[in-house]
């Protein structure tokens, strides 16, 4: 068998894992980063907006402590969160060290940390935790990418070792500590790896179906949602995430922790979405963003829709419904009031002011393109009929829905009254919309200096995480979790790496 | 010429959306097909705009 000694290996080559095997190899460490695929980079690859740092002053500090865990209802772990916190300031400095810049940064003033909904922000409630660093991607690519292959070279130059097409499979202990791990290259032959400590940055589980549906109760299917489906991930296409890291600890008496999916609400392809997140091939996904009649499939309101472009809130009350889908309705008058006055939410990722020839986009979808979840019919009960929505539920609903609109005031969940149109006039059209997630997370349980805890919450010792496989812990409940994750990738590689250097050096 | 993609590609499928004509994600393979041998005249300008799209300036033209 193949054999490799070193310090400090770390497990996976996304954001979290580079960021570690950088800033151990820094310290002077001896690092060997090992990735089962052939390049570098995680699911955060294909998610390349931003990142968060929250300036490093107490009262910055602790006012975005006392925001995000008073969101959770103290369910996430209050040492996980503050190690986050309290060293999310590295990471612009981190980033500028590999040569990149920033596209722009967004200042939170301090006041209106956890008072302003920041719809990029994407923590607690939508709310501003900190300052936005906006990445700067190359051509129409991914900002992410392009910093975890920087990381990648960085790491090289720092004399660290990085083994493609190797993964690994399971620890080694001896008596209480981690002392090495097992790995399998591509063509089937196992290495055995010796090392002091190891960081488990091995990503979420998005491609595991088995785990989505026992931890979270989903139904994994593709982008289009075929089948009995009820969650698609086009955000970190074939990234292979699979649960290694957490299956890995696991197996040697790592206790779980909080497991779920963050996402939003997508209405699948074909026709609409591609690939990966970036693309759009029309307008549908502008117009799901906006906060008109939305029900389920026992035709019932289930949110104030004026959080239709609050993204977790969305994905977490489509969750909730029968089936786990929703439904945005809208009619005629409403269509021409997108098309011609414009939209109530731009969205800055797809930014459009009016819509154009909704009929045609929507035609074309259901003609040419075949996507089974876009409806456009003349009366209601063929809409219940196309759609499956309970017809008498629905014709409940619009009864007293228009009636709210036409007094102006939303007597079951306060919307605000400008987004109140009714819904009356033939056509009417519908997208049915389930949750996007960004990433199935979390099943690693750590403690506030990213040690890895046994199912009685003792250290392991020698063992680490970082990144989407331990960010449960920073929510308590990972599907009300936010979507700029990155932030915590980033700082939990630097918390990993500084008490793993710490524990190599003793 | 041809196109060439460099080993650090992350396969992110970006290439296949915008420029179908040229490339498809190969899943079992976990690779990027190439699927123009030589790329001809009328596919040059997307050819030259894949390069500069790619997220992590993997894709190339080369001489054939």
């Amino acid at each position: 068998m193949k054999e490799i000694k070193t310090e400090l290996v770390v497990m996976g080559s996304g954001l979290a894992g580079l960021t570690a095997a950088v800033t151990a190899a820094k310290k002077g460490i001896k690092v060997a980063l090992f990735e089962k695929r052939p390049f570098q980079g995680g699911g955060v690859s294909n998610t390349p907006m931003m990142t968060m740092a929250v300036r490093n002053q107490v009262e910055y500090l602790d006012r975005a402590f006392d925001t995000h865990m008073n969101y959770t209802n103290w369910n996430a772990d209050p040492a996980v969160v503050q190690a986050w916190i309290n060293n999310s300031y590295r990471i612009p400095e981190f980033i500028k060290d590999l040569g990149i810049e920033f596209q722009m940064v967004v200042e939170t003033p301090l006041e209106k940390i956890g008072a302003e909904r920041g719809y990029c922000g994407g923590f607690p409630n939508g709310y501003n935790l900190g300052d936005y660093y906006f990445f700067k991607a190359r051509g129409k690519g991914h900002g992410a990418a392009i910093i975890c292959l920087k990381a990648a070279e960085k790491l090289r130059e720092l004399g660290g070792e990085i083994y493609f097409n190797t993964a690994i499979t399971r620890f080694i202990k001896d008596g209480e500590a981690v002392v090495g791990a097992i790995a399998t290259e591509k063509g089937g032959e196992e290495v055995r790896i010796t090392c002091k400590a190891l960081i488990v940055a091995s990503g979420g589980f998005s491609d595991n179906a088995e785990m989505i549906k026992e931890y979270t109760g989903h139904i994994y299917t593709n982008n289009n949602c075929d089948g009995d489906g009820d969650v698609l991930f086009n955000t970190q296409p074939n990234a292979q995430l699979v649960g290694d890291g957490q299956n890995a600890v696991w197996g040697i008496g790592g206790a779980k922790g909080a497991m779920g999916i963050n996402g939003h609400n997508l209405v699948p392809g074909p026709g609409i979405i591609g690939n990966n997140p970036w693309i759009v091939y029309n307008q549908t996904r502008t117009m799901q963003e906006q906060p008109y009649l939305w029900v389920n499939q026992l035709g019932q309101r289930f949110i104030n829709e004026a959080m239709s472009n609050d993204h977790m809130a969305m994905g977490t009350s489509i969750t909730r419904q029968p089936k786990k889908r929703g439904y945005l309705i809208f009619d005629e008058a409403t269509k021409r009031h997108m098309e011609n006055v414009g939209l109530d939410y731009i969205y800055h990722i797809f930014p459009a002011d009016k819509l154009h020839n909704v009929t045609a986009q929507f035609e074309e979808l259901i003609h040419v393109k075949g996507n089974k979840h876009v409806f456009m019919a003349d009366t209601i009960e063929e809409l219940c009929a196309q759609t499956g929505i309970d017809c008498e539920g629905l014709s409940e609903t619009l009864t007293t829905y228009n009636h709210y609109c036409d007094k102006g005031h939303d007597d079951e969940f306060s919307k605000n009254p400008a987004f109140l149109r009714p819904v009356k006039e033939g056509k009417f059209y519908a997208l049915r919309v389930f949750k996007g997630g960004y990433q199935a997370m979390g099943g690693i349980k750590i403690n506030g200096k990213c040690e890895v805890l046994d199912n009685e919450f003792r250290v392991i010792r020698g063992l680490y995480s970082a990144g989407d496989c331990a960010a449960g812990e920073v929510f308590g409940n990972p599907s009300v979790g936010g979507i700029g994750i990155s932030s915590i990738s980033f700082s939990q590689g630097f918390v990993a790496a500084d008490w793993a250097s710490k524990y190599i050096n003793k | 010429m041809k196109i060439e993609i460099k080993n650090f590609c992350i396969r992110c499928g970006l290439c296949e959306d915008l420029y179908p004509e040229l490339f498809r994600v190969n899943y079992e393979k976990d690779a990027i097909d190439i699927l123009v041998e030589e790329v001809p005249e009328k596919l040059m300008e997307k050819a030259r705009k894949s390069a500069a799209d790619c997220a992590v300036t993997a894709i190339f033209l080369v001489p054939k």
